[in-house]
């Protein structure tokens, strides 16, 4: 179709008008690679089919909206669902693809696909009655569409509207890590035969997203950061929450390791998933942040600790992170505390 | 002066709180030795850049005759004389306009002069290096002052000498802000060079502490350097790199089981990264070294060899080598780890060529010296599945769209061995000390000879081999595998990238035959397979690569795909 090649030029020239590090972020998208991984990510794309599919007495004859769409995989999952109609909106070309994949499962009169950028397009519809999104980033909110979808809801969705997910849960412990920080970290120290700390400096700012085994974690997992998608605006996401991290056994820490939790609770029944180191795999995997220092805890001992976060002010799809942490105990020799300085980019 | 900056902390990790504002600048432990070798220094005139600024200066004059110096001698100026002078100079020639025939302190008199005109101006830190001022003009100077001093009564004269003093003092306070400032400007820069394009930064980004470049500075050439430079800007690539240990062990093992072909050499590393192949060298014996690389994370490798007390053999220099000047005519060895992804991918062999032509003596050697590429035909029904045919069914939809373009490009991945179904055939060899830009750009014949693992022919697998060859007249035959290679008699090193052997972060090309549009030819153990294979360079995007394959049954029909690699 002569139009639709037109209006893939278009699409281009606008993505190449875009800041640099936003061009970076949009055109990561165009790549088949990382849709294939979000969509073999069994954890993630089932329960928002789940979600979806067994709600169907929610969804029908419903006008929703799918933030990010992607492939379209969210929007006809709705549309199988009973949706009245269903609007996906994606910044990245790969919005040509999914119009294609909607087409050839006879789901075109269902679903509109628009692409642009959710604050310029114009809607088909004043309002929405749901809107759908996966927008969580490693961390959470790194790299996050959030902030997209918080516009959508300000401005279409209806009062009594809801949002699928709409509870997004940070949580934080303690591990043992002893042997992969060497790998990781302590590498750089001798690095065939030379000293490589200017490297280390720069591994130890960076947080490691990566897997985490269950029997690795030293201390009782705490939520730092709880979002109610009804209620949440974007300042919300630059947060500081003191914590304590209790021991479950003697051990030693030495990073904190974060995850999420997501949840539809306007679902029949309430559907969840968690991307922590106790349960399946996601492409979210865990974070870890290494301590400059090496905890020693005994059982039931707590390490206060405080966590900081911001979008980086040059571009906000960066986070600054800064993490606090005390650990008081009756033998000086152990006690520890420091603040470590992280950049997520 | 240098005890003027403030120091940054020392590391990432601070146990006190009152850096709440600047809390995530990365951690730079400046050291003030080092400082005046950190900066590169780019010509007044022109494009070139220079690792101090005495040598820039007398560049300018040789080659456009501005002497800089007898300028400011002649105007007599202070610090933030020389500052103006420098981005007057600067602001013309981004301007395109000519300077005065002479500058005069009028020139001078306007304050937006003391605004850089290059973000990260190396020069102006430099100042201090340059010759005194002129001593005559200084010294009268002084001497005026000073008559004008004794002219009054005694009690007046030590008041106004105070008063002086005090002045001097306030002058001080400020030169030393103005330093500061600058130096936060220039973190920052360096800051943002960690994620930001560089293109970005010439197009004019404003930054705070730093102007931006006119709107209607000409609108930057859509090269891809940029973008290539800055992708080897973060350490986790390097750590790749390092903990390859195929590759960096090779570059070990030769270099220090060679050590006399180093032993007071002066050698050249391109494309240098963190540094270790030129701490290698200098382990080794090497009189000089220098290191060359445009990416940011030249820095580090600065802070390397000063860890490791090899500063005194080491000089690092941020550029493209084609624009650097090095402080040497000519050197005995170039060590260079320019290999891409199928071996050519990435074009940065052109750049060790330009090098050899320019600086190599005519019995200097080449290190590593010859490569060769091989192909071999695959099939791995496994794999087609799981990556091919996976869209036709998700969740329940047909998603066959992604398909589209899944064959238009090469895929970089580790094949097992036993995916290989035929013989590989090595269809190029190059002699790195002979070969040209030209030969990077050919259409070989490949043939092979099917064996049992056949069930389909799914595509070809890419990959390449590495000699390092003790002299220039070593000969590599064009078959030789790294292993065989390696086996001759002396101790050799070498090594492959293909899929028999340890995986290397080059991985292998895949090439998967688009079998909606390829003819299915009848294969089988014992079939002989014979076509093409091109590789060439894309229009429009310099460093990508094109490949063609072509191939048949021997005595059959043809047919052609060409596969991106971007």
């Amino acid at each position: 179709m002569a139009g639709e090649g037109m209006e893939i030029e278009v699409a281009e020239k606008q993505l190449k008008s875009l800041d640099h590090s936003e061009q970076h972020y949009f055109n990561s998208y165009n790549h088949h690679g990382i849709h294939e991984e979000m969509l073999k990510d069994e954890v993630r794309t089932r329960s928002y089919m789940n979600a979806i599919v067994q709600n169907k007495h929610i969804l029908k004859d419903k006008v929703v909206l799918d933030v990010g769409c992607g492939t379209g995989i969210l929007s006809m999952f709705a549309a199988k669902a009973g949706a009245k109609h269903v609007i996906g909106v994606d910044m990245s070309t790969i919005i040509f693809k999914a119009r294609e994949i909607v087409k050839v499962n006879g789901l075109s009169d269902k679903i509109t696909l628009i692409q642009g950028k959710m604050e310029e397009i114009e809607m088909p519809f004043p309002k929405v009655d749901i809107i759908i999104s996966e927008w969580m980033g490693y961390f959470l909110l790194y790299e996050s569409m959030l902030d997209t979808v918080l516009y959508a809801r300000d401005t279409y969705l209806n009062k009594d509207g809801l949002i699928f997910p709409d509870k997004a849960t940070i949580f934080v412990a303690g591990i043992e890590d002893g042997d992969y920080k060497e790998e990781k970290i302590g590498f750089w120290d001798n690095v065939y035969g030379f000293n490589y700390s200017p490297l280390k400096d720069t591994a130890l700012s960076e947080p490691l997203v990566d897997t985490v085994e269950m029997k690795a974690v030293v201390t009782d997992p705490t939520p730092v950061l709880t979002l109610d998608l009804y209620k949440v605006q974007a300042a919300d996401l630059a947060f500081s929450c003191p914590f304590d991290l209790t021991a479950r056994r003697d051990d030693f820490i030495h990073a904190l390791v974060a995850w999420f939790d997501i949840e539809f609770t306007a679902c029949h029944k309430p559907i969840r998933f968690s991307t922590g180191p106790h349960t399946k795999y996601t492409h979210w995997k865990q974070t870890v942040f290494y301590l400059q220092d090496v905890l020693t805890v005994e059982q039931g001992e707590k390490v206060e600790c405080a966590l900081h976060n911001r979008p980086n002010e040059k571009n906000k799809r960066d986070l600054d992170i800064k993490v606090e942490y005390r650990l008081e105990t009756t033998d000086p020799n152990r006690q520890a505390g420091g603040t470590c300085l992280y950049k997520m980019c | 002066m240098t005890e003027a900056f403030p120091r940054s902390d020392s590391g990432s990790v601070s146990s006190s709180d009152n850096e709440e504002d600047n809390w995530l600048n990365k951690p730079g432990d400046e050291d003030d030795d080092e400082e005046q070798e950190r900066i590169s220094i780019v010509s007044l005139l022109d494009d070139k850049v220079f690792s101090d600024a005495p040598s820039m200066l007398a560049y300018c004059k040789d080659k456009f005759g501005f002497d800089f110096l007898a300028v400011r001698d002649r105007l007599g100026l202070d610090f933030h004389g020389c500052v103006k002078l420098i981005n007057l100079v600067r602001k013309g020639v981004k301007s395109g306009t000519s300077l005065p025939t002479e500058i005069t302190a009028d020139h001078l008199a306007d304050d937006s002069l003391l605004i850089p005109v290059l973000e990260d101006d190396a020069l102006i830190f430099c100042l201090d290096e340059l010759p005194e001022l002129g001593q005559g003009q200084a010294d009268a100077g002084a001497a005026a002052e000073g008559k004008e001093a004794l002219a009054g009564t005694k009690a007046p004269a030590v008041d106004e000498l105070l008063h002086k003093n005090a002045q001097m003092q306030a002058e001080l306070e400020d030169l030393t802000k103005q330093f500061t400032n600058y130096r936060l400007a220039v973190e920052q820069t360096l800051d943002k060079r960690w994620g930001v394009d560089e293109e970005a930064d010439k197009a004019g980004a404003s930054k705070p502490g730093a102007v931006a470049a006119p709107a209607d500075a000409e609108e930057p050439v859509r090269d891809d350097s940029a973008y290539y430079f800055e992708s080897y800007d973060h350490s986790d690539i390097h750590e790749t790199m390092i903990k390859d240990a195929v590759r960096t062990n090779a570059y070990r093992d030769f270099i220090y089981a060679n050590k006399h072909l180093f032993a007071g050499k002066t050698v050249l590393d391109i494309g240098c990264g963190t540094g270790i192949l030129s701490m290698f060298c200098a382990r080794a014996g090497a009189a000089r070294v220098i290191a060359v690389d445009n990416s940011a994370i030249l820095d580090k490798a600065r802070e390397n060899v000063f860890r490791n007390g090899l500063d005194g053999v080491i000089t690092c220099v941020r550029g493209r080598i084609e624009d650097v000047v090095l402080p040497v005519d000519a050197v005995d060895v170039i060590v260079s780890e320019w290999m891409g992804y199928c071996l050519l991918y990435e074009a940065m062999l052109p750049s060790v060529f330009f090098a050899r032509d320019r600086y190599l003596r005519p019995d200097g050697l080449l290190v590593p010296s010859h490569a060769s590429m091989w192909v071999a035909p695959v099939s791995d029904g496994e794999y087609v599945a799981e990556n091919i045919d996976w869209w036709r069914d998700v969740y329940g939809f047909d998603m066959r769209a992604m398909q589209a373009g899944i064959y238009a490009e090469a895929r970089m991945t580790v094949m097992p061995g036993d995916a290989v179904c035929g013989e590989a055939h090595a269809f190029r060899m190059l002699d790195l000390h002979t070969a040209k830009v030209e030969d990077l750009v050919f259409e070989d014949k490949w043939q092979t000879t099917l064996s049992d693992k056949v069930d389909a022919l799914d595509g070809f697998l890419v990959w390449f081999d590495c000699f390092f060859g003790e002299s220039r007249e070593e000969v590599v035959e064009a078959r030789l595998t790294a292993k065989e290679w390696a086996a001759g008699g002396r101790e050799r090193v070498a090594f492959t990238t293909g899929p028999f052997d340890t995986a290397t972060h080059w991985r292998q090309g895949l090439y998967l035959i688009d079998k909606t549009k390829a003819k299915e030819i009848e294969v089988g153990p014992g079939k002989k397979l014979a076509g093409e294979i091109r590789y060439s360079t894309q229009e429009g995007h310099a460093r990508g690569l094109d490949i063609r394959v072509t191939w048949g049954l021997e005595g059959g029909d043809k047919q052609a795909q060409t596969w991106q690699l971007n």
